[in-house]
């Protein structure tokens, strides 16, 4: 069905581009060149202005018109700016053009564009040649080391997994702290960017500066991503291919002990000889492979006057470093444009179908003490073990407890799923009158994600072999619909000029899913595919499960952009949304904000000195809200199945309020005050800007615990406490050299950021909550006057003489108290950095180019688990350790201490990228030809010793733990950029 | 071109109509109507039961692992989980065995937790069935619940905090001594007892009937003198008298092959409870209505599969000196496993377990060391979380044990001669040569009630709780009551710590 739409749409399209050849009476003829290189311009679109003829250059530049005097040439190529001429009684026109990017001198704003002078707010922008290139699979990982103050964070290298983004640091403890994408102006959350293929990306403006994300109101909290697809232009003619291909190695495996290390440990810590099942295996080997990650994307489009279109076909295949681990993505898509009503209406499609098949490598697995990912599940298998047994079969030991064979996990378990994603998105923008201008948006997504999962009895996995095979699908489904309609007013007079926005905006999204689960197959031909062949005596509560729920939002917005003589630049917005999740008295939340741009190189002043060539000063202040951590009908009382009860004789659901009501849940608010200076020195060489800002979230939205009583549930969703972020960020560009064979620039960026819990007590209804001291896990907490994540941990001290750990007795009370407010405890620092920077020079000689991002964060802890998982003899019976557990020696330890806590400061070699342009001038067909080494994570330099320092980071629960991660990749990429 | 704008606008102001952002809930009941029905009330009392059986995190009565159950079955003589020079398990329980307990320690954490959570849900029922008009046998049934939990609170942790409504809230709720508490729970069921329904069976099968509510009020005099320091032994004697109009007889222990372990005694901790015997029991449905652990729990690894067809957790073992106080004609000896001849199955390459045990926590015990408890043999159907035995709460074995004890205590020891007797000899043993001791009746309890949960107090009651026993050094008495947890004081600060904590 839906490749249909997309025939249907292409088929359209073609029709209508058929229409736009014409005839004419009068012929003249000419050619198109680069005004700088003379080289002809092969492609060029050469169209009469009003009217709907139109050609375009040959392959020598050439091209013939038939014309009449008086009319009006636009002559128009990508990457050149456009020329206007009108047509004499010549015949011949020799027509040059200037290279440089319309686009380059605009920033794209949410819901609009700016001039890039006339900004006033903290924007960043990310043109496509700047993406990181290599063995990149999502946008999200061509930005790293982009842009200052956005800190993107890859927790290991698994197939189709989306590195996180948090700008400006964490603004939410609930969540809600992905920031809004807007593709094309289609808005989603980050699973969006799954559906924009890396090299179709024209370019990435990030909204960081409250005064520019509150036009996004409830949803511009966390920073705004909006991405601006790659489209064709009018005369345009382009097939394009670029692809890459990467080999991708393990870059890091962690030391554990080998057979001989085992067995010579097992004898010294009495581990009896039964444990020792004599063979020699190494696991995290048998587990591992060298991946494989393709890019390939075809893109093509053309265009006339008044219709352009430009569709591609991409594939990113990827298999991962764990066996069995693999993703392929194939996304199709096409853009067009048609303008009408003598160029008054312009209207644009989009459609985009993206499928994605996973197989994902199980997590949750292992023993009740370890569960984690299955490849950190080959720590735990001892070399001593073998992978078969004499018969062929996996190799199970029955005296170890929830023992599992990881290989048998690996090649038995089905844990598969695809995402079939489709947007459509309609836009239609309508010249009133010379100054007004009427807009409408609609954009409908659905996302549909089934899984399949089978583990059979010989899997090993416990639940396996409990009910001789367990096998489940899953089936999620997304809808999301967005209308707006704009309104723009413009006008120049005198020095003035004035811009107004009106917007009115209605979105709903809807979810739905189902699962279903059998047991007990009799064999395991049918994998998941046949649920009805378990055995029904076997079905469980929660095997049968299924749920709904939308969410409805309602926008009106009105932005005002004066500015007075290009020197003084005003921007202020107001949106007020209305959100169907909040309590029954606070559904609406209002979100102002007001900025100003002093533009000091404009001042007569500023004339006489040739310091600065630019030197803008900006100041804003924002309010933006955030609920897309907040799940629909929090603000009830809700009855919920909560397990089976035996009663009256009969087994039945069982019922409990698993939902306390806050009529008082409103918006979570988040003021922010941004300073920056944008600055150009030495003649314009070195450019940069500095901001600095402060940011308050109030009306903290938290899953507070609550007391039982007055509570029936033992946690409510409220807005009590206060969080602050602080930070500064430089962002510097320096051209050393450019001259006509050499260029060097020196680009980089460094911010410092801080984060404060200021608050987390307060009262509902009138109840007063002494929230202090939330666990995140892993010694990591939420407390007063602290960053988030702060470690409150016991001091290591050594160990007694049975090898137990020993830990500081702080209070000297003769007690190691480990209640999460003991005075034993002491603060260690935060899971979460205080800094991170990126240096990204750039070079070019000739047809070579060479680029390089090195990138870095650090100011944090992190608990490294896995090594306190891994270090404990008493476990060497039934585990392997980590070869440096050997020094520590202990047996056993009651406690979590900071042994295990390490700084996590890190410089990664990110990317190097090494492209050679070859000449094309003597091929016939080839416009561009560009081929490129590239390496992704060439070295990482650390003083942590777990697999990487990269963990999570996102703020929520866990951060700041290694508990096992899925292996980074070390890539080597070829790629090929041809343009025909 | 002003009429376009103007008619924009006015389109514009249309949209504007659409500011419905109301919300509707499509998958849940929203909580006023749906306790306000009548399913609604019955649900409410239903949600009580459901606190009761074994389950994660150390939620329930019995049947599941580190809750109330491992803190007053590891703490005693019985049992412990040692750790394994394997690597399998924690110290934790080794700690509770050996008394070496602090207030953090999680699973006094999680059985408290688990029974404020049964108070709540208690009032609750009260509340809902009273406001719905409901019955009075289901008012009274929420009612002795709610005494039962506050009994076992009481029992465990002494002073605890005290609420009867759940509009206070939780750093409110005062703290009550040990004998208030008493007094309560007595009030509480000399008053509603006999409103509870005079059923057995179907429909009242695992439910508070009358006369569970009296075997309640029994246990609850049984050890007034422990809580209160009076006691009340003719009270207790009475209450069993009650319990007795029941009808209730011991259940045969006759021989039978048919039984893995080859008596009909042990179908008394079987799929079912049976009725002539069972005066309130858990009901149990592995990963569905709970779970029962006890002897998957015990067994090692292989010896689970071969027997009973799940990889055993090798845990739980019966420190030898408890085991030797079983004559070897008591058929009750035969819920041990040790040996090379051991009793019940002997399928081919079955473990054997020694009855020595060299070291409880570092490096541990070795794989195979300690006798195993197979009382529970796992009923179907059961995975390797567990088996599907029902658990007996009170038993009519029990009513005859208070009873003797009773007499013996109030100095008329020739009076409780027959009802001992009749428990030992169920068990094929000889009656007593002459009046039981009250020696006898400990070890008698000891060997009938072995893992029923009943152990710690008992053993507080005869004076014997705080003893050396195996690995276990002598302790205090203030060890006689658990600490209050950490976490539960720090959420309420009216609560102080009992006294040597």
């Amino acid at each position: 069905m839906r490749n249909n739409h997309l025939i249907r749409g292409i088929l359209l399209i073609l029709a209508v581009v058929s229409l736009n050849w014409g005839y004419a009476q009068q012929t003249i003829t000419g050619k198109v060149t680069d005004a700088k290189t003379t080289q002809p311009l092969v492609g060029a679109s050469v169209v009469i202005k009003g009217a709907t003829k139109g050609t375009i250059t040959d392959t020598a530049g050439m091209f013939k018109l038939e014309t009449n005097q008086g009319d009006i040439l636009k002559v128009s190529y990508i990457g050149y700016r456009a020329k206007e001429i009108q047509v004499t009684d010549k015949t011949t026109y020799n027509i040059s053009l200037m290279p440089g990017k319309a686009l380059e001198e605009f920033v794209v704003v949410g819901y609009g564009t700016q001039e890039k002078t006339d900004v006033t707010g903290a924007v960043e922008r990310i043109e496509t040649e700047d993406l990181n290139k290599g063995a990149i699979t999502n946008p999200v990982q061509q930005m790293k080391g982009r842009a200052a103050g956005v800190d993107i964070n890859q927790v290991g290298s698994e197939p189709g997994s989306t590195p996180t983004v948090r700008i400006r640091g964490i603004t939410s403890l609930i969540g809600g702290n992905d920031p809004l994408v807007v593709v094309d102006g289609i808005q989603g959350n980050m699973d969006l960017l799954n559906q924009v293929p890396p090299s179709e990306i024209e370019s990435i403006d990030i909204l960081k500066g409250a005064s520019a994300t509150a036009v996004y109101g409830s949803r511009g909290a966390p920073g705004v991503i909006i991405v601006t697809t790659k489209k064709s232009r009018e005369g345009d003619v382009s097939v394009e291919y670029n692809g890459t291909m990467s080999a991708d190695f393990l870059a890091n495996k962690l030391d554990v002990f080998n057979a001989s290390q085992w067995r010579e440990q097992a004898r010294k810590w009495d581990v009896p000889y039964s444990a020792d099942h004599g063979a020699s295996t190494d696991w995290y080997d048998l587990l591992t492979q060298t991946g494989m990650t393709q890019n390939h994307t075809l893109a093509f489009g053309g265009g006339t006057e008044n219709f352009s279109y430009r569709a591609s076909v991409s594939a990113i295949l990827q298999d991962g470093l764990v066996i069995n681990s693999d993703n392929q993505k194939y996304i199709a898509r096409i853009r067009g444009k048609q303008k009408a009503l003598d160029d008054k209406l312009t209207l644009t499609l989009n459609l985009n179908n993206t499928n994605e098949k996973s197989n994902w490598s199980p997590t949750g697995v292992g023993r009740a003490d370890f569960q984690s990912n299955l490849i950190s599940n080959a720590y735990v298998a001892k070399p001593t073990d073998p992978v078969l047994n004499q018969d062929g079969s996996y190799f199970y030991d029955e005296d170890v407890f929830q023992y599992i064979n990881p290989y048998a996990v690996a090649q038995e378990v089905v844990n598969e799923g695809s995402a079939n994603n489709l947007f459509g998105a309609l836009e239609a923008d309508l010249e009133l009158t010379e100054n007004f201008t009427f807009g409408w948006f609609g954009s409908w997504r659905k996302v549909d994600r089934n899984s399949g999962y089978f583990a059979p009895y010989k899997s090993t996995l416990p639940n396996a072999r409990d009910y001789n095979g367990i096998a489940n699908v899953n089936t999620n489904l997304q809808d999301e619909k967005l209308m707006n309609m704009t309104l723009n007013y413009k006008k120049k007079f005198d020095k003035h000029r004035i811009k107004f926005d009106g917007l009115y905006e209605w979105q709903k999204q809807t979810y739905q899913g189902h699962f279903a689960q059998g047991r007990n197959f009799i064999n395991d031909i049918t994998s998941y595919n046949a649920l009805q062949l378990g055995s029904i005596e076997d079905v469980l509560p929660g095997d049968i499960s299924s749920y709904k729920n939308d969410r409805k939002l309602v926008s009106f917005m009105g932005r005002v952009n004066y500015s007075y003589d290009n020197k003084y630049i005003l921007t202020a917005s107001f949106r007020r949304d209305g959100s169907s999740v909040f309590g029954t008295d606070h559904k609406w939340g209002n979100f102002p904000s007001t900025s100003i741009a002093w533009r000091i190189t404009q001042e007569p002043f500023m004339e006489d000195q040739d310091l600065f060539s630019n030197l803008k000063l900006r100041v804003g202040y924002g309010v933006t809200g955030n609920q897309q951590g907040l799940y629909p009908q929090q603000s009830k009382q809700l009855v919920g199945a909560s397990g089976q009860v035996y009663f009256n004789g009969n087994l039945i659901t069982n019922f409990a309020v698993t939902q306390n009501a806050n009529e008082d849940l409103r918006w979570e608010t988040r003021f922010q005050t941004n300073v920056g200076i944008d600055f150009g020195l030495l003649e314009g060489k070195l450019t940069g800007s500095l901001d600095a800002f402060v940011a308050t979230t109030e009306n903290l939205l938290f899953n507070y615990s609550v007391p039982q009583p007055p509570y029936p549930h033992g946690s409510i969703v409220a807005n009590v406490g206060s969080l602050k972020n602080e930070g500064i960020e430089l962002t510097l560009d320096y051209k050393a050299i450019s001259t006509e064979d050499l260029t060097l620039s020196l680009g980089g960026n460094v911010s410092l950021l801080r984060n404060e819990v200021l608050s987390l007590s307060g009262s509902i209804d009138g109840i007063p909550l002494n929230t202090d001291y939330v666990g995140m896990g892993y010694n990591a907490y939420l407390i007063e006057g602290e960053p988030i994540g702060t470690f409150n941990i016991l001091e290591h001290s050594g160990k007694d003489a049975s090898n137990e750990e020993t830990v500081v007795d702080r209070n000297g009370d003769g007690i190691i108290d480990q209640g999460s407010r003991s005075p034993d405890r002491y603060m260690a620092g935060s899971a979460l950095p205080t800094y991170s920077f990126a240096f990204t020079p750039k070079m070019t000689y000739k047809n070579f180019d060479l680029s390089m991002v090195w990138s870095g964060s650090g100011g944090n802890m992190i608990y490294n688990s896995i090594r306190s998982s891994f270090s404990y003899f008493e476990k060497l019976g039934k585990s392997n350790l980590l070869e440096s557990a050997k020094d520590l020696g202990l047996f056993t330890s009651e406690y979590g201490s900071d042994l295990w806590l390490e700084k996590g400061d890190y410089v990664r070699f990110e990317n190097l990228t090494i492209g050679y342009t070859i000449s094309t001038e003597n091929l016939k067909y080839i416009k561009s030809l560009r081929l490129s080494v590239i390496g992704n994570n060439l070295a990482v330099f650390t003083g942590y010793t777990g697999l990487d320092p990269e963990v999570n980071m996102t703020g929520s629960a866990g951060s700041g733990a290694d508990t096992g991660i899925y292996p980074r990749t070390r890539s080597v990429s070829l790629g090929l950029n041809i343009n025909f | 071109m002003n009429r376009i704008v103007i008619t924009i606008i006015l389109i514009l102001a249309l949209f504007s109509g659409c500011t419905d952002v109301e919300e509707t809930v499509y998958d849940n009941y929203a909580a006023e109507e749906f306790y306000a029905s009548e399913e609604g009330s019955d649900a409410a009392l239903a949600s009580v039961y459901e606190q009761i059986p074994g389950n994660w995190n150390g939620v329930g009565y019995a049947g599941a692992d580190r809750g109330w159950y491992d803190i007053n079955s590891m703490s005693t003589d019985e049992q412990v989980v040692p750790h394994r020079t394997t690597g399998d398990w924690e110290l934790t329980y080794a700690k509770l065995h050996k008394r070496e307990w602090l207030p953090s320690h999680q699973y006094f954490n999680n059985a408290w937790n688990w029974l404020y959570e049964s108070v709540f849900q208690a009032n609750l029922a009260i509340k809902q069935l009273e406001t719905a008009g409901a019955d009075p046998s289901k008012i009274a049934e929420a009612r002795v619940l709610r005494a039962f939990f506050y009994y076992l609170l009481m029992d465990a942790f002494g002073n605890v905090p005290f609420y009867k409504e759940n509009n206070m809230a939780a750093d409110q709720i005062p703290q009550k001594n040990r004998a208030e508490i008493y007094e309560f729970v007595v009030s509480e069921l000399k008053e509603y007892v006999d409103d509870l329904p005079a059923k057995k069976a179907g429909d009242y099968y695992g439910r508070f009937n009358k006369w569970a509510g009296y075997t309640l009020l029994a246990k609850v005099y049984l050890n007034a003198e422990v809580y209160t320091g009076e006691a009340k032994w003719q009270e207790c004697l009475e209450a069993c008298r009650k319990v007795e109009e029941g009808g209730y007889s011991l259940h045969s222990g006759a021989m039978d092959e048919s039984h893995p372990l080859g008596s009909r005694y042990f179908e008394l901790f079987g799929d079912k409870c049976p009725n002539d015997e069972t005066i309130l029991a858990i009901y149990t449905t592995v990963n569905v209505v709970g779970r029962n652990i006890m002897t998957i729990r015990s067994l090692g690894g292989t010896d689970g599969t071969l027997l009973a067809g799940s990889n055993g957790w090798n845990g739980t073992i019966v420190p030898k000196d408890f085991l030797k106080k079983f004559s070897d004609n008591d058929i009750r000896k035969r819920q041990f496993r040790y040996g090379s001849d051991p009793y019940g199955p002997q399928p081919e390459g079955f473990m054997e377990y020694s009855l020595e045990v060299n070291n409880l926590d570092n490096p541990g015990a070795a794989p195979n060391a300690g006798a195993r408890n197979q009382k529970f043999w796992p009923a179907e159907p059961m995975t390797g979380g567990g088996a599907s035995n029902d658990f007996p709460i009170y038993r009519y074995a029990d009513i005859l044990l208070m009873k003797a004890e009773s007499h013996v205590r109030m100095g008329s020891s020739g009076a409780a001669k027959s009802f001992i007797d009749q428990v030992r000899e169920r068990a094929g043993l000889e009656p007593l040569d002459g009046a039981p001791t009250l020696e006898d009746i400990y070890w008698e309890r000891g060997r009938e009630l072995a893992f029923e949960g009943h152990r710690r107090q008992d053993m507080i009651r005869f004076g014997k709780f705080t003893e050396a026993h195996g690995f276990a050094p002598a302790v205090d008495d203030h060890y006689r009551l658990f600490p209050i947890p950490t976490s539960a004081l720090n959420e309420n600060p009216n609560l102080t710590q009992n006294p040597g904590y």
